[in-house]
This record gives C-alpha cells, structure tokens and sequence, in this order.
C-alpha cells in the first residue's frame, strides 16, 4: 500500500506575476510502505520544495498529495533535519520525550531502545551541548525514528558532517531501517550515498520533472566497500552525467 | 639523491588519564589560590588607603576604618540594620515586581513585531537615559513622604533594562527549533514553554543583574529625600546630626549587602538554572 502518494503535482512561485517561476512540473510517484525511497538533483531542482510540501510547510499550486497512514488515524511524520535541531536546555532523553505525544512506560522504553540503536544509550542524561556534531546528529536520527512515524523525512541529515563520521552514520542509518522497516524519504545531492541506502531513486532534473526513477537492487546490509555498491553508484552518476548534458543552461552539480 | 628524512621526534611522557586528571585539578587549585590572593590584596590596599587618608586629613573630616567597624557593630547588633534594610529591599523587590509586570510584555512585543517596536523603541531608549535622580525626585512629587515613592523610582528606572533585554530575547528566539517543534506538531503552548521561555531565562537574568545595581541605588536615593524609614532614610538621619560616622556605616553595610546579594544570591541562581550551557560548566 501506498504511504505517500504524489499526483500532478505543481509548483510556481509568483504565479501570475511577471517573476512567475515553476519549480515542481506535473510530478507524480507513489512511495510504498516498508520503502526507502531517495530524491536525487542538482541544486535548484526542486527538492527541497517538494519536501517542504510533503511536510505540510508550503502548499501546492495544483496536483494532489496525501499521507495515509496504515489504520486510518492521523499520519504521523518524523524529520531529521540538516543540522540536529537539539533544545540545548533539555537532555537528550528528554529531547527524545519532547516530541513524544505520550509520557508513559511504553514510550520512555521505546526512547531508550533507540537511543541504544544510535550508539548513546548510556548518553540519555547529557546535555547536547557535551555531544560532538556526529553524537547530536545521532540523537536527531533517533528522536525522528521513536515517533513511529508512517513517514519518516530526512533532509540530507549526513551534509554537515565530516566524511568518516557521514560513512559511520550511513551504516547506523541502514541498521535502524533494517530493524524499524519505516518508509523513508531521503533528500540527497549525494548520488553515492542514495544509491548505498535506497530501494529507489528518484531524480529530479532543473526545472522540477522527474528525469529518472530508478530501482536498486542490492543486497543489504550495503557497504560502500562492496564491488557491487561501487559499480551500481559509478553507472547511477554516468545517466546523471548525461542529464547535466542536456541541460547546459543550468550550472548543475551532481 | 637524498630523501627527506622524518625523524619520529621523541615521545612525550605518557601520562595516565588519572595522573592528568589530577595535573589539571593542581592547575585549577593553583588558579583560585592566585584570585585569592589578589581579592584579598585588593582590599588590603584599600583599607590601608583609607586609613592613611585618615589620618592625615584634619581632624573630624574622615573617620578610620575601625571607628566606621564599630558604628557598623553597633547598628548590626541593635536590630536597626535589619529592621532598615527588610524595609529597603521589600521596597526594591515590590519595584522589580511592578517593573517586570509592564516591561515583558512591552519587551515581548518589541521582540514579536515590528509595529510595537517602532511604537515603543524611542520611548524606551529615552526613559533608560533619563538620571536616576529624576525619576527620585518625580516620586517624591507623586507620592510625597510615604512607601510608595521608592517603590515606583525603582519600577522607572528598571523597567527599560527588563523591556529591552526581553526583547532581545525574544528576538533571540532559534527559529529552527520553533520550525522542528512544529514540524513534529507540538501545540503552541508547548512550544512557548519548551523553545520561548528557556532562550529568554538568561536575558531576565541579565535584565535583573544589570537593574539591581541602579535600581538599589535609587530606591536608596528616594528614601534619603522622602523616606519615612530604610537604608537611605537612615544616611539622611545621620546626614542631619553630621555624624560622618554613621553615614559611612551605613554606606558600607549597603555595599557589602548588595555584594552578598549579587554574589551569593543571584550568580548562584544563575548558575542553577543555566547549567545547560557549556560555559556555566567550565567553572565548576
């Protein structure tokens, strides 16, 4: 079944205006559930826009979107976001509370095996501020994943990182999701990284439209050092080459 | 053809974690001891100074030290120093009250919009430059000889550091942490308890330690002209039998209350409720 269905979507900033500007151009896709799906484009593609509508932060000028969630309530949504967005005056177990809807055994449980999936079971009573980038960015993993959510949006959560600590996190990331089996949507300019972690790539070309959706079809759990995983990542960033090609307009930078 | 030779360079002395541990504690001991040392200096310097300074001037025009110790003695063991100075600082807290009433929301909209920042911005910045001794004075009119004038010199003079630090506050406010609370779908209620309140927690304290400092000196102010009893009331009292004695008696308990206040009270207040912040952790 179907978590995240887009259909027709647009978007044009200043419709009607001389500066009118389309930046999301009759999209459609479908995400199933137990999926990892990641959007895949050069700057100024429209990925960020699509996020931000997916979340509910900015509407769409036509087309539909829906979030269905398995049992008819409410869907529920979990971010990680590009920096860790951690309140520095709470600890991180109650960083992990705050966005819980419910303060019971159940919950503080579900907060505490999380914490000891990331790594920092024994860092629940720390303040951020005492966790380095990498540590915080962990917990951000986490707090997004012990909401259950339906979907789970990740807003290319490892740019901010050094590259060990971004490999070190990848890998955490595919335990989580191997355990959780969550449908995540994973924003990435990282052609590398999204063919490591997806069941599917989507890519966005300049001026919104889906160039390429494309399934992967690898055993997990992948490593980057798998000849296969360097092979599949080598082919995926050749048809971007091409793409970038067609649209000389655009300064790209896949 | 000779490579470029790297020679290891010697190793430095291995140290076990609990031997640098204990290096460190040394240096942070050795560091208090030093403040120590200069704090107490400091006053040694200053008494010697005044005791100097006493003696050489005529006769009458500056007691010593230890004439203005036992004044003070007096005044503490006779219960007029306490009795004064609850009635100082009940006065004081009575001004802060009023003061934080009307300036957090004066701050809090300056902070949220620009409307009220431009309604209240020139107002505000003009009444902080007033002098001190204004608003004094414009109590005493109001209110002639009674409690109320020290009460409302102390609210004046306090209520544009409380409205400009709210502010400032508020405007401080980490927006991405408003955007991730909501993103998770926490209700606006939680949002101004959990992201609002603890970003504006440091800025009222700042607010307090920076009025506390004028706004005793005014209220003390305010009871020298038109107090019926207090700290200031009781300076004018010994002012008016040109007893030089007690009014530096007088003058010091209010200086030595004020550090204990500042010091002890408030830093450690502070420090309680700010222990999140990494720079509150590195003292202790």
């Amino acid at each position: 079944m179907a978590v995240l269905t887009v259909n027709d979507l647009c978007k044009t900033f200043g419709a009607g205006t001389a500066r009118s500007n389309r930046v999301l151009d009759h999209i459609s896709f479908d995400v199933r559930g137990q999926t990892f799906v990641s959007i895949v484009g050069p700057s100024g593609c429209g990925k960020s826009t699509l996020l931000n509508i997916i979340s509910g932060v900015e509407t769409h000028t036509s087309g539909a979107i829906s979030v269905t969630s398995d049992d008819g309530r409410p869907a529920r949504l979990g971010y990680v976001f590009q920096d860790p967005r951690l309140l520095p005056w709470r600890t991180v177990r109650k960083n992990m509370m705050y966005v819980q809807d419910k303060d019971d055994e159940v919950t503080r449980g579900r907060v505490d095996r999380y914490l000891d999936m990331v790594g920092l079971g024994k860092h629940g009573d720390f303040w951020p501020g005492q966790l380095s980038g990498g540590m915080q960015q962990r917990v951000g993993i986490a707090r997004a994943f012990a909401v259950e959510p339906d979907l789970l949006i990740m807003d290319e959560p490892f740019s901010h990182l050094d590259a060990i600590t971004a490999r070190g996190l990848r890998a955490q990331l595919q335990d989580i999701w191997a355990q959780s089996k969550k449908t995540v949507v994973f924003v990435t300019h990282d052609v590398v990284e999204a063919v490591e972690l997806s069941d599917r790539i989507i890519v966005l070309q300049p001026g919104g439209r889906i160039y390429e959706d494309i399934t992967i079809d690898l055993p997990r759990p992948r490593r980057q050092s798998d000849p296969a995983v360097a092979t599949l990542q080598a082919e995926v960033l050749a048809r971007l080459e091409k793409m970038k090609a067609m649209t000389p307009q655009v300064a790209a930078s896949v | 053809m000779s490579n470029p030779v790297v020679e290891a360079s010697p190793a430095a002395p291995a140290v076990t974690w609990q031997e640098g541990e204990a290096l460190a504690r040394k240096a942070s001991a050795r560091t208090r001891r030093k403040r120590l040392a200069l704090l107490t200096a400091g006053w040694a310097a200053m008494f010697l100074i005044w005791q100097l300074a006493a003696y050489y001037l005529p006769f009458g025009v500056l007691p010593a030290p230890l004439e203005v110790g036992e004044v003070m003695w007096d005044i503490v063991v006779s219960g007029a120093f306490a009795e004064n100075f609850f009635a100082s600082v009940g006065k004081t807290f009575l001004g802060f009250v009023v003061a934080t009433a009307v300036g957090a929301p004066i701050g809090y909209l300056m902070g949220r919009y620009d409307y009220w920042k431009a309604f209240f911005h020139d107002g505000v910045t003009v009444a902080g430059t007033i002098p001190a001794l204004t608003y004094a004075v414009l109590s005493l009119i109001i209110f002639g000889i009674s409690d109320l004038g020290p009460i409302l010199s102390v609210a004046l003079v306090s209520v544009p550091f409380v409205a400009i630090n709210v502010a400032e506050g508020v405007r401080g406010v980490d927006q991405s942490l408003v955007r991730m609370s909501q993103a998770f779908g926490r209700s606006s209620r939680q949002i101004r308890r959990e992201v609002f309140v603890p970003t504006l927690v440091p800025y009222v304290f700042a607010a307090i330690r920076m009025s506390f400092a004028v706004a005793w000196k005014v209220e003390a102010l305010t009871e020298v002209f038109g107090g019926k009893n207090g700290v200031g009331f009781q300076i004018r009292s010994e002012y008016q039998l040109f007893n030089i004695d007690g009014v530096l008696a007088w003058m010091c308990l209010f200086i030595i209350f004020m550090l204990i206040v500042e010091r002890l009270v408030l830093r450690k207040l502070e420090n309680r409720v700010l222990a999140w912040r990494p720079e509150e952790r590195v003292g202790k």
